[in-house]
């Protein structure tokens, strides 16, 4: 079994030169998440300060509490734009391809020497 | 990055946190019981722990999210340090209240950091809280935080410890050990009007801030000093009580040792040194999160702490009446709601 202290790290090498921790099986999904965790969170500060503006225009007079929150005018268009972001969103999850061209995962490493 | 973004952001994170600790830790561990109960087991070590823990999909995503919120909470974004970076000037100006001279503060301009401090950036702090004028402050504001769900009072439990240490007695003249910017050091000035306090950080940063505080307070009986916990420079026999907060487990075992030294040297005959910190679980999967929480917060001493046999360590060095027991951060903390750390009050008297 290591010793405890095994892990401890005792010279004063760079944080950029010391590689990130990895907590799932493909150490991608850790690089992933962190990309959609900083996303969301810029989903939320956006988020925010779109209530920022709201309050502010109701305040001043601008606009109105029950016009921010009617029914969009178009339900259909509402519809639709909700489908094409539904599809963006999500059809990477289809993997196939946008443009004709090789399919799968291919590798340079094999065959003869390049 | 504005001051309403930065909220909003910290806000955000602060929010995945008290999920993470609460509703995700509770989901863990039933899953980890479910699991230990499929398979008749009942785990004693951190190892037989780990066997099955390390397998749930759930402690993949429980691990990671401990590791990156701290990053976004210091680095990213909308983190401490770029937010304080950014307003370098203003934020210096405000806690340059100190005029020179002033015995409330005592840098030492020529104090080399160890190695082992220099080595990790404690709590993913980059920098750490000693090498930028600014890391005062973010460690400060960083540690509203620390424990997500105490929220506004989160500067109680440092109160609640001076309250335990007065039911012990009332000292003189107290070293408070790796002070930081004080947020131990000031409760206990206050509580104990009469005695004086010193406190020692090896963090000029730090420092500033806590000398800052201490005179917005209007606190007369209190000094920070630059120095290393080990090699304080006060007389031999000049104090009657010693303390820590969160201290022993960002040091290495081998300064243990030597803090304990200088604790015992510079502590009357029948002084007390009390220090609260994260010591043992005896719950092996509690022990688990804890171990690993020092890997992944860059706290690389907690498990060598939790290991140490601190009550021998003390009677090797004359200590007596040593007392080891749980501390409630909070009065209504429950461990079967969120996860907790092994928050310990450890307290000893120097022989008479």
């Amino acid at each position: 079994m290591k010793s405890p202290r095994d892990y401890v790290i005792e010279n004063n090498e760079p944080a950029t030169m010391r590689s990130e921790q990895i907590f799932f099986d493909d150490p991608a999904v850790d690089r992933v998440m962190g990309v959609l965790f900083s996303l969301a969170q810029e989903h939320y500060v956006l988020h925010d300060r779109v209530r920022a503006l709201e309050e502010l225009l109701v305040e001043k007079g601008v606009v109105s509490a029950e016009a921010l929150n009617a029914p969009p005018r178009d339900e259909a268009a509402a519809h639709r734009d909700a489908a094409e972001f539904a599809e963006a969103l999500l059809r990477p999850i289809l993997g196939v391809q946008t443009a004709k061209g090789l399919t799968g995962r291919f590798s340079l490493a094999r065959g003869k020497a390049q | 990055m504005n001051e309403r973004s930065f909220n909003a952001g910290q806000r955000f994170l602060l929010a995945a946190k008290q999920y993470w600790t609460t509703k995700m830790y509770t989901q863990l561990r039933r899953e980890y019981e479910d699991k230990c109960k499929q398979l008749g087991v009942e785990p004693k070590t951190v190892s037989e722990v780990a066997e099955i823990t390390e397998n749930l999909t759930l402690y993949h995503f429980f691990a990671w999210f401990e590791r990156h919120l701290q990053i976004g909470k210091y680095a990213g974004r909308y983190g401490l340090v770029p937010y304080y970076a950014e307003r370098r000037q203003e934020v210096l100006k405000e806690i340059d209240t100190v005029p020179e001279g002033d015995p409330i503060l005592e840098l030492n301009p020529d104090m080399k950091m160890p190695l082992y401090y220099e080595a990790t950036d404690i709590h993913q702090h980059p920098g750490g809280v000693w090498s930028d004028d600014t890391a005062g402050l973010v460690y400060q504001h960083g540690a509203r935080t620390t424990t997500p769900l105490l929220g506004a009072a989160h500067e109680d439990l440092h109160y609640r410890f001076a309250e335990e240490i007065a039911a012990g007695g009332t000292p003189t003249a107290v070293l408070d050990m790796a002070c930081g910017f004080g947020k131990t050091t000031l409760p206990l000035a206050i509580r104990f009007p009469e005695a004086q306090v010193v406190g020692v950080d090896l963090a000029a940063p730090c420092l500033r801030v806590a000398a800052h505080n201490a005179r917005a307070k209007g606190l007369k009986n209190v000094r920070f000093k630059q120095a290393d916990a080990i090699e304080t420079g006060l007389e031999s026999g000049s104090v009657d009580l010693v303390t820590s907060s969160m201290f022993l487990h960002e040091v290495p075992p081998r300064y243990i040792e030597k803090v304990l030294d200088e604790a015992a040297r510079v502590l009357k005959p029948g002084g007390r040194m009390v220090h609260l910190d994260f010591y043992y679980f005896p719950d092996a999967f509690a022990r688990f999160l804890h171990y690993g929480h020092g890997r992944r917060n860059n706290e690389p001493y907690m498990q060598p702490l939790a290991e140490l046999d601190l009550p021998e360590m003390m009677r090797e060095r004359g200590f007596t009446d040593i007392e080891i027991r749980p501390f409630k951060e909070s009065p209504d903390a429950d461990s079967k709601t969120a996860w907790r750390f092994p928050w310990t009050y450890i307290s000893a008297r120097k022989a008479a």
